[in-house]
Protein backbone atom coordinates (compact mmCIF):
# COMPACT_ATOMS: atom_id res chain seq x y z
CA UNK A 1 0.00 0.00 0.00
CA UNK A 2 2.87 2.23 0.83
CA UNK A 3 4.36 1.12 -2.11
CA UNK A 4 2.53 3.50 -4.37
CA UNK A 5 4.23 6.03 -6.39
CA UNK A 6 3.90 9.32 -5.23
CA UNK A 7 3.74 12.30 -7.99
CA UNK A 8 7.64 13.81 -7.74
CA UNK A 9 7.83 17.71 -7.35
CA UNK A 10 9.66 20.01 -9.50
CA UNK A 11 12.66 21.66 -7.76
CA UNK A 12 11.50 25.36 -5.60
CA UNK A 13 13.35 27.55 -7.28
CA UNK A 14 13.70 29.37 -4.93
CA UNK A 15 16.97 30.20 -2.07
CA UNK A 16 17.49 28.24 1.08
CA UNK A 17 16.74 30.46 4.05
CA UNK A 18 17.43 28.08 6.92
CA UNK A 19 19.90 25.35 6.54
CA UNK A 20 20.28 22.87 9.64
CA UNK A 21 23.21 20.97 10.49
CA UNK A 22 23.77 17.84 11.64
CA UNK A 23 21.74 19.01 14.63
CA UNK A 24 22.28 16.74 17.96
CA UNK A 25 20.84 17.02 20.96
CA UNK A 26 21.34 15.19 24.28
CA UNK A 27 20.85 15.32 28.14
CA UNK A 28 22.61 14.04 30.72
CA UNK A 29 20.64 13.23 34.00
CA UNK A 30 22.11 11.35 36.41
CA UNK A 31 25.34 10.59 34.62
CA UNK A 32 22.94 8.90 32.15
CA UNK A 33 23.12 10.13 28.68
CA UNK A 34 19.42 10.79 27.01
CA UNK A 35 19.55 11.36 23.13
CA UNK A 36 16.49 13.54 21.70
CA UNK A 37 17.55 14.28 18.42
CA UNK A 38 20.51 11.92 16.28
CA UNK A 39 21.91 14.18 13.16
CA UNK A 40 19.36 16.12 11.37
CA UNK A 41 19.88 18.14 8.59
CA UNK A 42 17.48 20.02 6.05
CA UNK A 43 16.97 22.79 4.15
CA UNK A 44 14.13 25.12 4.21
CA UNK A 45 13.84 27.60 1.09
CA UNK A 46 12.26 31.05 1.48
CA UNK A 47 8.31 30.97 1.05
CA UNK A 48 8.39 26.99 1.86
CA UNK A 49 5.77 25.30 4.27
CA UNK A 50 6.90 22.25 5.84
CA UNK A 51 5.34 20.30 8.61
CA UNK A 52 7.52 17.78 10.97
CA UNK A 53 5.35 14.99 12.20
CA UNK A 54 6.41 12.14 14.50
CA UNK A 55 5.49 10.18 17.38
CA UNK A 56 5.00 11.84 21.00
CA UNK A 57 8.55 12.07 22.71
CA UNK A 58 10.25 11.98 19.05
CA UNK A 59 11.96 15.88 19.55
CA UNK A 60 9.52 17.60 17.52
CA UNK A 61 9.03 20.40 19.49
CA UNK A 62 13.02 20.25 20.87
CA UNK A 63 13.78 20.73 17.47
CA UNK A 64 12.09 23.96 17.17
CA UNK A 65 13.49 25.13 20.81
CA UNK A 66 16.92 24.73 19.13
CA UNK A 67 15.79 26.48 15.60
CA UNK A 68 14.85 29.53 17.71
CA UNK A 69 17.72 29.35 19.91
CA UNK A 70 15.97 28.77 23.03
CA UNK A 71 18.11 25.93 23.68
CA UNK A 72 21.67 25.12 22.17
CA UNK A 73 22.60 21.89 20.08
CA UNK A 74 24.74 19.57 21.69
CA UNK A 75 26.66 19.67 18.01
CA UNK A 76 25.56 21.31 14.62
CA UNK A 77 24.22 24.44 13.51
CA UNK A 78 21.22 26.10 12.24
CA UNK A 79 22.02 28.95 9.93
CA UNK A 80 19.51 31.39 8.98
CA UNK A 81 21.00 33.39 5.78
CA UNK A 82 23.78 31.98 6.53
CA UNK A 83 24.05 33.27 9.51
CA UNK A 84 24.04 31.14 12.77
CA UNK A 85 21.28 31.11 15.17
CA UNK A 86 22.74 30.79 19.01
CA UNK A 87 19.90 33.08 20.53
CA UNK A 88 16.26 34.03 19.89
CA UNK A 89 15.77 37.14 18.10
CA UNK A 90 13.65 38.88 15.70
CA UNK A 91 14.12 36.64 12.57
CA UNK A 92 13.13 33.99 13.61
CA UNK A 93 8.93 33.91 15.59
CA UNK A 94 7.73 31.11 17.89
CA UNK A 95 4.16 30.46 17.63
CA UNK A 96 3.20 27.93 20.87
CA UNK A 97 0.85 25.30 21.16
CA UNK A 98 -0.74 27.48 24.38
CA UNK A 99 -1.49 30.57 23.14
CA UNK A 100 1.04 32.23 25.97
CA UNK A 101 -1.23 35.11 25.73
CA UNK A 102 -0.42 37.66 28.74
CA UNK A 103 -3.09 37.74 30.44
CA UNK A 104 -3.32 41.56 31.91
CA UNK A 105 -2.32 42.73 28.63
CA UNK A 106 -4.87 43.84 25.99
CA UNK A 107 -5.08 42.07 22.38
CA UNK A 108 -3.14 44.97 20.97
CA UNK A 109 -1.06 45.17 23.76
CA UNK A 110 -0.09 41.45 23.44
CA UNK A 111 0.60 42.00 20.16
CA UNK A 112 2.70 44.58 20.35
CA UNK A 113 4.89 42.19 22.95
CA UNK A 114 7.48 41.31 20.41
CA UNK A 115 8.24 44.58 18.87
CA UNK A 116 8.00 46.72 22.35
CA UNK A 117 10.99 44.11 23.12
CA UNK A 118 12.84 44.17 20.58
CA UNK A 119 12.64 48.10 20.79
CA UNK A 120 11.91 50.77 18.55
CA UNK A 121 9.08 53.57 17.67
CA UNK A 122 6.14 52.79 19.67
CA UNK A 123 3.95 54.64 17.33
CA UNK A 124 5.29 52.39 14.09
CA UNK A 125 4.60 49.11 16.06
CA UNK A 126 0.93 49.79 16.97
CA UNK A 127 0.77 50.50 13.67
CA UNK A 128 1.92 47.34 12.51
CA UNK A 129 -0.05 45.25 15.37
CA UNK A 130 -3.32 46.50 14.14
CA UNK A 131 -2.27 45.62 10.72
CA UNK A 132 -1.47 41.97 11.92
CA UNK A 133 -4.94 41.71 14.12
CA UNK A 134 -6.57 42.49 10.84
CA UNK A 135 -4.63 39.55 8.43
CA UNK A 136 -5.42 36.99 11.64
CA UNK A 137 -9.12 38.37 10.95
CA UNK A 138 -9.33 40.63 14.57
CA UNK A 139 -10.01 43.86 13.38
CA UNK A 140 -11.88 45.74 15.84
CA UNK A 141 -11.00 43.56 18.86
CA UNK A 142 -7.91 45.85 19.61
CA UNK A 143 -8.87 46.75 23.21
CA UNK A 144 -10.37 43.11 24.66
CA UNK A 145 -8.70 41.14 27.24
CA UNK A 146 -7.76 37.56 26.30
CA UNK A 147 -10.16 35.86 28.81
CA UNK A 148 -13.09 37.36 26.98
CA UNK A 149 -12.07 35.61 23.26
CA UNK A 150 -12.45 32.04 22.41
CA UNK A 151 -9.75 29.56 22.16
CA UNK A 152 -9.76 29.88 18.34
CA UNK A 153 -9.45 34.11 18.59
CA UNK A 154 -6.79 33.67 21.10
CA UNK A 155 -4.92 31.57 18.65
CA UNK A 156 -5.00 34.27 15.84
CA UNK A 157 -3.63 36.56 18.20
CA UNK A 158 -1.04 34.09 19.13
CA UNK A 159 0.31 34.24 15.49
CA UNK A 160 -0.48 37.85 15.04
CA UNK A 161 1.53 38.71 17.58
CA UNK A 162 4.73 36.17 16.07
CA UNK A 163 4.00 38.02 12.59
CA UNK A 164 4.47 41.63 14.78
CA UNK A 165 8.38 41.45 14.78
CA UNK A 166 8.32 40.44 11.30
CA UNK A 167 9.93 37.68 10.90
CA UNK A 168 11.72 35.75 8.32
CA UNK A 169 10.26 32.35 9.42
CA UNK A 170 7.35 31.15 11.51
CA UNK A 171 8.13 28.20 13.41
CA UNK A 172 4.66 26.86 15.34
CA UNK A 173 4.58 23.95 17.51
CA UNK A 174 1.15 22.12 16.90
CA UNK A 175 -0.31 25.58 17.27
CA UNK A 176 -3.96 24.28 16.58
CA UNK A 177 -3.96 21.06 18.78
CA UNK A 178 -5.86 22.59 21.85
CA UNK A 179 -8.53 23.34 19.55
CA UNK A 180 -12.27 21.96 18.90
CA UNK A 181 -11.85 19.77 15.63
CA UNK A 182 -14.12 22.18 13.70
CA UNK A 183 -12.42 25.08 14.82
CA UNK A 184 -9.01 23.59 13.86
CA UNK A 185 -10.37 22.99 10.05
CA UNK A 186 -10.96 26.91 9.88
CA UNK A 187 -7.46 27.83 11.85
CA UNK A 188 -6.11 25.55 8.86
CA UNK A 189 -7.56 26.93 6.07
CA UNK A 190 -6.47 30.33 8.04
CA UNK A 191 -3.12 30.12 8.46
CA UNK A 192 -3.05 28.97 4.71
CA UNK A 193 -4.37 32.09 3.58
CA UNK A 194 -2.27 34.06 5.83
CA UNK A 195 0.69 32.36 4.64
CA UNK A 196 -0.16 33.04 0.64
CA UNK A 197 -0.97 37.18 1.45
CA UNK A 198 2.76 37.20 3.64
CA UNK A 199 4.79 34.68 1.66
CA UNK A 200 6.15 33.76 4.69
CA UNK A 201 8.22 30.62 5.62
CA UNK A 202 7.01 28.02 8.07
CA UNK A 203 8.18 25.24 10.09
CA UNK A 204 5.18 23.71 11.72
CA UNK A 205 5.23 20.83 14.32
CA UNK A 206 2.33 18.43 14.19
CA UNK A 207 0.41 15.40 15.57
CA UNK A 208 -2.21 15.23 12.69
CA UNK A 209 -1.25 13.82 9.30
CA UNK A 210 -4.00 15.53 7.45
CA UNK A 211 -3.02 18.85 9.12
CA UNK A 212 0.24 18.19 7.51
CA UNK A 213 -0.28 17.11 4.36
CA UNK A 214 -3.01 20.03 3.59
CA UNK A 215 -0.70 22.73 4.38
CA UNK A 216 2.83 21.62 3.56
CA UNK A 217 5.08 21.99 0.82
CA UNK A 218 6.82 19.04 2.22
CA UNK A 219 6.34 16.68 5.26
CA UNK A 220 9.30 15.46 7.55
CA UNK A 221 9.11 12.17 9.53
CA UNK A 222 10.83 11.72 12.55
CA UNK A 223 11.48 8.65 13.73
CA UNK A 224 11.09 7.66 17.91
CA UNK A 225 14.15 8.44 20.08
CA UNK A 226 16.40 9.69 19.68
CA UNK A 227 14.67 11.56 16.82
CA UNK A 228 15.97 11.33 13.07
CA UNK A 229 14.73 12.00 9.69
CA UNK A 230 13.38 8.85 8.39
CA UNK A 231 11.07 10.50 5.37
CA UNK A 232 10.98 13.47 3.10
CA UNK A 233 7.40 13.75 1.35
CA UNK A 234 6.83 16.44 -1.04
CA UNK A 235 3.27 17.24 -1.46
CA UNK A 236 1.81 18.63 -4.66
CA UNK A 237 -1.46 19.12 -4.07
CA UNK A 238 -1.97 22.48 -6.43
CA UNK A 239 -2.15 25.75 -4.43
CA UNK A 240 -4.47 27.05 -3.28
CA UNK A 241 -5.89 24.12 -1.92
CA UNK A 242 -9.63 24.25 -1.21
CA UNK A 243 -10.78 22.32 2.11
CA UNK A 244 -12.63 19.92 -0.64
CA UNK A 245 -9.01 18.33 -1.30
CA UNK A 246 -8.97 16.78 1.91
CA UNK A 247 -11.16 14.06 0.51
CA UNK A 248 -9.70 13.80 -3.10
CA UNK A 249 -7.57 10.49 -3.70
CA UNK A 250 -4.29 12.16 -3.75
CA UNK A 251 -4.76 13.47 -0.60
CA UNK A 252 -5.68 9.45 1.08
CA UNK A 253 -2.79 8.71 -0.68
CA UNK A 254 -0.38 10.91 0.50
CA UNK A 255 -1.88 10.49 4.48
CA UNK A 256 -1.91 6.52 3.86
CA UNK A 257 1.58 6.98 2.83
CA UNK A 258 2.87 9.00 5.92
CA UNK A 259 0.81 7.23 8.33
CA UNK A 260 2.77 3.87 7.50
CA UNK A 261 5.63 5.45 7.66
CA UNK A 262 4.69 7.07 11.05
CA UNK A 263 3.14 3.87 12.37
CA UNK A 264 5.94 2.04 13.70
CA UNK A 265 7.70 4.76 14.98
CA UNK A 266 4.67 5.42 17.26
CA UNK A 267 4.59 1.46 18.28
CA UNK A 268 8.36 2.10 19.18
CA UNK A 269 7.55 5.67 20.90
CA UNK A 270 4.95 3.72 23.01
CA UNK A 271 7.63 0.87 23.68
CA UNK A 272 9.78 3.16 25.68
CA UNK A 273 7.10 5.45 27.00
CA UNK A 274 6.60 2.02 28.98
CA UNK A 275 9.92 1.12 29.45
CA UNK A 276 10.83 3.91 31.44
CA UNK A 277 7.59 3.44 33.55
CA UNK A 278 8.50 0.17 34.16
CA UNK A 279 12.00 1.57 35.30
CA UNK A 280 10.49 4.13 37.82
CA UNK A 281 8.66 1.99 39.35
CA UNK A 282 11.71 -0.81 39.87
CA UNK B 1 -41.48 46.86 35.83
CA UNK B 2 -40.52 43.87 38.21
CA UNK B 3 -37.50 43.09 36.42
CA UNK B 4 -36.39 47.06 36.10
CA UNK B 5 -36.58 47.49 39.80
CA UNK B 6 -34.40 44.25 40.19
CA UNK B 7 -31.71 45.34 37.84
CA UNK B 8 -31.58 48.58 39.70
CA UNK B 9 -30.89 46.41 42.62
CA UNK B 10 -29.06 44.48 41.35
CA UNK B 11 -26.65 47.80 40.09
CA UNK B 12 -26.70 49.30 43.51
CA UNK B 13 -25.49 46.00 45.39
CA UNK B 14 -24.59 42.61 43.29
CA UNK B 15 -26.14 39.61 44.64
CA UNK B 16 -23.24 38.54 46.20
CA UNK B 17 -22.74 41.56 48.82
CA UNK B 18 -26.65 41.49 49.51
CA UNK B 19 -26.02 38.23 50.83
CA UNK B 20 -23.46 39.54 53.21
CA UNK B 21 -25.14 42.29 54.34
CA UNK B 22 -28.29 40.31 54.96
CA UNK B 23 -26.48 38.13 57.19
CA UNK B 24 -25.49 41.21 58.81
CA UNK B 25 -28.74 42.26 59.69
CA UNK B 26 -30.00 38.70 60.82
CA UNK B 27 -26.94 38.89 63.28
CA UNK B 28 -27.91 42.22 64.50
CA UNK B 29 -31.36 41.29 64.95
CA UNK B 30 -30.20 38.01 67.37
CA UNK B 31 -28.04 39.74 68.77
CA UNK B 32 -30.35 42.50 69.89
CA UNK B 33 -32.87 39.86 70.94
CA UNK B 34 -30.79 38.33 72.75
CA UNK B 35 -29.83 41.22 74.71
CA UNK B 36 -33.31 42.05 75.67
CA UNK B 37 -34.75 38.87 76.43
CA UNK B 38 -31.77 36.32 77.27
CA UNK B 39 -28.61 38.22 78.77
CA UNK B 40 -30.32 40.60 80.48
CA UNK B 41 -27.01 42.24 82.85
CA UNK B 42 -25.69 45.09 80.95
CA UNK B 43 -22.12 43.92 82.16
CA UNK B 44 -22.00 40.36 80.36
CA UNK B 45 -23.82 41.40 77.56
CA UNK B 46 -25.84 44.80 76.32
CA UNK B 47 -27.93 45.48 73.27
CA UNK B 48 -27.11 47.38 69.93
CA UNK B 49 -28.65 50.12 70.45
CA UNK B 50 -26.81 51.21 73.38
CA UNK B 51 -23.70 50.30 71.94
CA UNK B 52 -24.76 52.88 69.19
CA UNK B 53 -26.35 55.59 71.67
CA UNK B 54 -22.25 54.69 73.31
CA UNK B 55 -20.66 55.40 70.40
CA UNK B 56 -22.86 58.92 69.77
CA UNK B 57 -22.42 60.58 73.14
CA UNK B 58 -18.50 59.26 73.27
CA UNK B 59 -18.27 61.18 70.22
CA UNK B 60 -20.49 64.08 71.14
CA UNK B 61 -17.45 64.15 74.33
CA UNK B 62 -15.10 63.92 71.88
CA UNK B 63 -13.45 60.97 73.50
CA UNK B 64 -14.25 59.05 70.40
CA UNK B 65 -11.85 60.59 67.46
CA UNK B 66 -8.69 60.50 69.04
CA UNK B 67 -9.43 56.86 69.79
CA UNK B 68 -9.91 56.07 66.10
CA UNK B 69 -7.33 58.62 64.59
CA UNK B 70 -4.46 57.38 67.02
CA UNK B 71 -5.09 53.74 65.88
CA UNK B 72 -6.25 54.90 62.15
CA UNK B 73 -2.27 56.34 62.59
CA UNK B 74 -0.31 53.34 63.79
CA UNK B 75 -2.01 51.06 61.95
CA UNK B 76 -1.30 52.91 58.11
CA UNK B 77 2.46 53.38 59.94
CA UNK B 78 2.52 49.46 60.26
CA UNK B 79 0.45 48.55 57.59
CA UNK B 80 2.59 50.51 54.74
CA UNK B 81 5.94 49.72 56.75
CA UNK B 82 4.99 46.02 56.42
CA UNK B 83 3.58 46.60 52.43
CA UNK B 84 7.05 48.66 51.29
CA UNK B 85 9.31 45.94 53.16
CA UNK B 86 7.48 42.94 52.40
CA UNK B 87 7.20 43.50 48.71
CA UNK B 88 11.07 44.82 48.60
CA UNK B 89 12.27 41.56 50.76
CA UNK B 90 9.99 39.61 48.33
CA UNK B 91 11.45 40.93 45.30
CA UNK B 92 14.85 40.55 46.72
CA UNK B 93 14.13 37.14 47.48
CA UNK B 94 12.52 36.03 44.36
CA UNK B 95 16.18 37.31 42.72
CA UNK B 96 18.33 35.59 44.89
CA UNK B 97 17.92 31.76 45.72
CA UNK B 98 20.98 32.45 48.04
CA UNK B 99 19.26 35.24 50.14
CA UNK B 100 15.66 33.12 50.45
CA UNK B 101 17.68 29.99 51.62
CA UNK B 102 19.16 32.14 54.17
CA UNK B 103 16.05 33.67 55.64
CA UNK B 104 14.39 31.38 55.18
CA UNK B 105 13.98 30.19 58.50
CA UNK B 106 13.64 33.58 60.39
CA UNK B 107 10.53 33.94 58.45
CA UNK B 108 9.14 30.55 59.59
CA UNK B 109 9.87 31.22 62.81
CA UNK B 110 8.71 34.63 63.47
CA UNK B 111 5.33 34.26 60.95
CA UNK B 112 4.49 31.29 63.55
CA UNK B 113 5.82 33.32 66.57
CA UNK B 114 2.66 34.88 68.51
CA UNK B 115 3.45 38.57 68.32
CA UNK B 116 1.72 39.26 71.14
CA UNK B 117 4.25 37.22 73.14
CA UNK B 118 6.46 39.85 71.68
CA UNK B 119 4.66 42.64 72.92
CA UNK B 120 6.45 43.61 76.16
CA UNK B 121 9.80 43.45 74.74
CA UNK B 122 9.21 46.37 72.07
CA UNK B 123 7.09 48.03 75.01
CA UNK B 124 10.33 48.09 77.11
CA UNK B 125 12.57 48.93 73.83
CA UNK B 126 11.03 51.80 72.21
CA UNK B 127 8.15 52.88 74.94
CA UNK B 128 4.89 53.32 75.51
CA UNK B 129 4.84 55.64 72.59
CA UNK B 130 3.53 54.66 68.97
CA UNK B 131 7.15 53.20 67.99
CA UNK B 132 6.15 49.97 69.63
CA UNK B 133 2.52 49.73 68.09
CA UNK B 134 4.16 50.78 64.78
CA UNK B 135 6.80 47.47 65.29
CA UNK B 136 4.00 44.90 66.40
CA UNK B 137 1.41 45.81 63.53
CA UNK B 138 4.58 45.82 61.22
CA UNK B 139 5.57 42.46 62.37
CA UNK B 140 2.32 40.90 62.56
CA UNK B 141 1.31 42.18 58.78
CA UNK B 142 4.31 42.03 57.10
CA UNK B 143 4.79 38.05 56.80
CA UNK B 144 1.53 36.86 54.73
CA UNK B 145 2.95 40.43 52.07
CA UNK B 146 6.44 38.68 51.99
CA UNK B 147 5.58 35.15 51.64
CA UNK B 148 3.14 35.96 48.51
CA UNK B 149 4.95 38.63 46.97
CA UNK B 150 8.05 35.61 46.31
CA UNK B 151 5.00 33.01 45.73
CA UNK B 152 3.92 35.11 43.17
CA UNK B 153 6.92 36.00 41.54
CA UNK B 154 8.43 32.37 41.20
CA UNK B 155 5.45 30.49 40.44
CA UNK B 156 5.11 32.59 36.38
CA UNK B 157 3.97 30.25 34.46
CA UNK B 158 6.79 28.75 32.78
CA UNK B 159 5.17 28.79 29.19
CA UNK B 160 4.88 32.52 29.39
CA UNK B 161 8.69 33.33 30.04
CA UNK B 162 9.67 31.01 27.50
CA UNK B 163 7.71 33.11 24.80
CA UNK B 164 9.30 36.22 26.28
CA UNK B 165 12.57 34.71 25.81
CA UNK B 166 11.61 33.86 22.29
CA UNK B 167 11.17 37.58 21.61
CA UNK B 168 14.89 38.03 22.53
CA UNK B 169 13.34 38.96 26.06
CA UNK B 170 16.43 39.90 28.41
CA UNK B 171 16.18 38.60 31.63
CA UNK B 172 14.96 42.23 33.07
CA UNK B 173 12.56 42.44 30.67
CA UNK B 174 10.91 38.97 31.57
CA UNK B 175 10.91 40.12 35.46
CA UNK B 176 9.05 43.84 34.37
CA UNK B 177 6.79 42.53 31.39
CA UNK B 178 6.04 38.95 32.80
CA UNK B 179 6.78 37.75 35.75
CA UNK B 180 6.06 41.22 37.92
CA UNK B 181 2.73 41.94 36.34
CA UNK B 182 1.66 38.24 36.95
CA UNK B 183 2.83 38.64 40.62
CA UNK B 184 0.14 41.33 41.19
CA UNK B 185 -3.07 39.61 42.09
CA UNK B 186 -0.69 37.35 44.43
CA UNK B 187 0.60 40.69 45.92
CA UNK B 188 -2.38 42.30 46.25
CA UNK B 189 -4.07 39.20 48.03
CA UNK B 190 -0.76 39.11 50.38
CA UNK B 191 -1.58 42.88 51.32
CA UNK B 192 -5.27 41.67 51.97
CA UNK B 193 -4.48 39.27 54.45
CA UNK B 194 -1.78 41.86 56.18
CA UNK B 195 -4.79 44.07 56.42
CA UNK B 196 -6.57 42.29 58.32
CA UNK B 197 -3.69 40.78 60.77
CA UNK B 198 -2.48 44.77 60.77
CA UNK B 199 -6.19 45.29 62.61
CA UNK B 200 -5.21 42.28 64.74
CA UNK B 201 -1.46 44.23 65.54
CA UNK B 202 -3.36 47.29 66.34
CA UNK B 203 -5.36 45.84 69.57
CA UNK B 204 -2.34 43.29 70.46
CA UNK B 205 -0.13 46.84 70.67
CA UNK B 206 -2.74 48.44 72.77
CA UNK B 207 -3.15 46.03 74.84
CA UNK B 208 0.50 46.96 76.77
CA UNK B 209 0.71 50.56 77.53
CA UNK B 210 -1.33 52.58 75.73
CA UNK B 211 -2.85 55.85 76.40
CA UNK B 212 -5.29 55.83 73.55
CA UNK B 213 -6.47 53.67 70.68
CA UNK B 214 -9.26 51.75 70.31
CA UNK B 215 -7.64 48.86 71.42
CA UNK B 216 -6.94 50.80 74.82
CA UNK B 217 -10.62 51.90 74.61
CA UNK B 218 -11.75 48.16 74.40
CA UNK B 219 -9.28 47.46 77.50
CA UNK B 220 -9.97 50.70 79.61
CA UNK B 221 -13.96 50.18 78.79
CA UNK B 222 -13.98 46.50 80.05
CA UNK B 223 -12.22 47.97 83.52
CA UNK B 224 -14.26 49.58 83.59
CA UNK B 225 -17.60 47.50 83.22
CA UNK B 226 -18.28 49.56 80.35
CA UNK B 227 -19.01 47.08 78.18
CA UNK B 228 -21.21 48.94 75.24
CA UNK B 229 -17.67 51.48 75.39
CA UNK B 230 -16.48 47.62 74.81
CA UNK B 231 -18.49 47.34 72.10
CA UNK B 232 -17.94 50.55 70.62
CA UNK B 233 -14.02 49.90 69.80
CA UNK B 234 -14.58 45.97 68.62
CA UNK B 235 -17.27 47.35 66.41
CA UNK B 236 -15.11 50.20 64.65
CA UNK B 237 -12.24 47.60 63.82
CA UNK B 238 -14.82 44.93 62.66
CA UNK B 239 -16.00 47.51 59.79
CA UNK B 240 -12.74 48.74 59.50
CA UNK B 241 -11.11 45.64 58.55
CA UNK B 242 -14.46 44.97 56.19
CA UNK B 243 -13.89 48.16 54.69
CA UNK B 244 -10.57 47.74 53.41
CA UNK B 245 -10.61 44.38 52.91
CA UNK B 246 -13.19 45.10 50.35
CA UNK B 247 -11.45 47.89 49.17
CA UNK B 248 -8.06 45.44 48.41
CA UNK B 249 -10.87 43.16 46.48
CA UNK B 250 -12.09 45.90 44.66
CA UNK B 251 -8.46 47.02 43.26
CA UNK B 252 -7.60 43.23 42.83
CA UNK B 253 -10.74 42.94 40.78
CA UNK B 254 -9.18 45.84 38.80
CA UNK B 255 -5.80 44.93 38.34
CA UNK B 256 -6.80 41.21 37.73
CA UNK B 257 -10.16 40.85 35.93
CA UNK B 258 -8.95 37.80 34.53
CA UNK B 259 -9.19 36.01 37.56
CA UNK B 260 -12.36 36.80 38.66
CA UNK B 261 -14.24 35.87 34.84
CA UNK B 262 -16.40 32.67 36.31
CA UNK B 263 -17.83 35.26 38.62
CA UNK B 264 -19.67 35.85 35.39
CA UNK B 265 -19.36 40.04 35.88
Amino acid sequence: MSAAPLPRAVPVASRPLLAIDSLCKCYFKHETKLEILRDISIDIREGEFVSIVGASGCGKTTFLRLVDGLIGATSGTVRLDGEVITKPGSKIAFVFQQDCLLPWRTVLDNTILGPEIQGGDRKSFRKLARDMLALVGLAGFDGHYPHELSGGMRQRVNIARALAVGPDILLMDEPFAALDAQTRVIMQTELMRICRETGKTVLFVTHQIDEAVYLSDRVLVFTARPGRLKEEVRIDLPRPRELACKWTPEFARYTDHIWHSIEEEVRASIGIEMQQRAGTRA
Amino acid sequence: MMAASRRLVHFVMPASRAQGVASLLLAAVLWELTARYLIKSPILFVPLVAVFERAVALWQAGELQPHIWISFVEFLGGFLMASVVGVAFGVAFSCSRLLRNFFEPWVSMLYSTPIIALGPLFILWLGIGIGSKIAIIFLTAVFPILINTVTGLTTTERTLIEMTRSFGASQAQIYAKVRLPAALPFIIAGLRLGVARALVGVVVAELFGARAGLGFLIVSSAQSFDTAGLFVGVLILAFAGIGSVELLKWVERRLAPWRFQEDGQ
